[in-house]
């Protein structure tokens, strides 16, 4: 499973995400999840499973295939719901932890 | 954390600025006098904004992260930040609020590994979201970002 996010650089907002999914997956206690940030222009559908950025550019991002829209780059209750719901979709185990 | 990697006069406060293009301007000048960045980053940086989805800098919770590639003009990695008493439009955008505009000049992919560590860690803390969204100084700031009292009231 490899989560890859997203922006228009590649090294600002889209570096920020990346560190706050991997809080997320630690939170979560998941492990064996590769992340990875890079910019638009450079990412294919096969750079990861799942692609996050936040809501501006998800239009742009459509292709790439399953891509999750961020309202908000910095809303732990938001990234942690949806990296969660994105490895479930995945069919990756999220230990029970409430 | 993050005192380490903001510049020296780094943090700004203003009641009001006329726009996110003056706001790019002034969290920027910092940066230019120190000599870590070319006026061409700034230009980038609002070029960046200005064009479609350029909005991408909007973290949420009123926080901007003004970037661009170090191509366009970076010349060591630093940070600077303003704080806005009345929020500004990111891109003239209503739907992008802006209290808090940082200025991000990164040398490479890599140098600003524990910059961006620091202001994540210190971003995605909600506490701090809320504390960053009530200043009303230039002290505040000061105080919020690097983790000092006020000495001063």
């Amino acid at each position: 499973m490899k989560i890859v996010t997203v922006c228009s650089t590649g090294l600002g907002s889209s570096f920020m995400t990346q560190l706050n999914i991997e809080k997320a997956l630690k939170q979560l206690g998941v492990s064996g999840v590769e992340t990875d940030h890079m910019d638009l222009g450079s990412a294919t559908p096969n750079d990861a499973d799942v692609f996050f950025c936040g809501r501006d550019i998800a239009d742009a991002a459509s292709e790439l295939g399953d891509v999750v829209s961020l309202n908000s780059l910095i809303d732990m209750n938001e990234i942690t719901d949806k990296v969660k719901a994105a490895l479930e979709r995945h069919g990756v185990a999220v230990p029970g932890k409430d | 954390m993050l005192e380490q990697f903001l510049s020296p006069g780094g943090l700004l406060y203003e009641e009001s600025v006329p726009g996110w293009k003056q706001a790019v301007d002034e969290v920027a000048q910092p940066l230019l006098d120190a000599g870590t960045i070319k006026t061409s980053y700034v230009d980038a940086v609002k070029e960046a904004i200005a064009k479609p989805g350029g909005t991408y800098m909007d973290l949420g919770s009123g926080v901007a992260l003004a970037h661009a590639r170090p191509e366009a003009g970076v010349i060591t990695t630093s940070l600077s930040a303003l704080h806005a008493g009345t929020p500004f439009l990111l891109a003239d955008d209503e739907d992008h609020p802006i209290t808090t505009m940082f200025c991000l000049a990164a040398q490479d992919a890599n140098k600003h590994l524990s910059l961006m560590q620091a202001l994540a860690t210190f971003l995605s803390d909600e506490s701090n979201q809320q504390r960053l969204a009530q200043v009303s100084s230039k002290q505040e700031l000061e105080a919020v970002l690097t983790g000092k009292s006020t000495q001063h009231e």
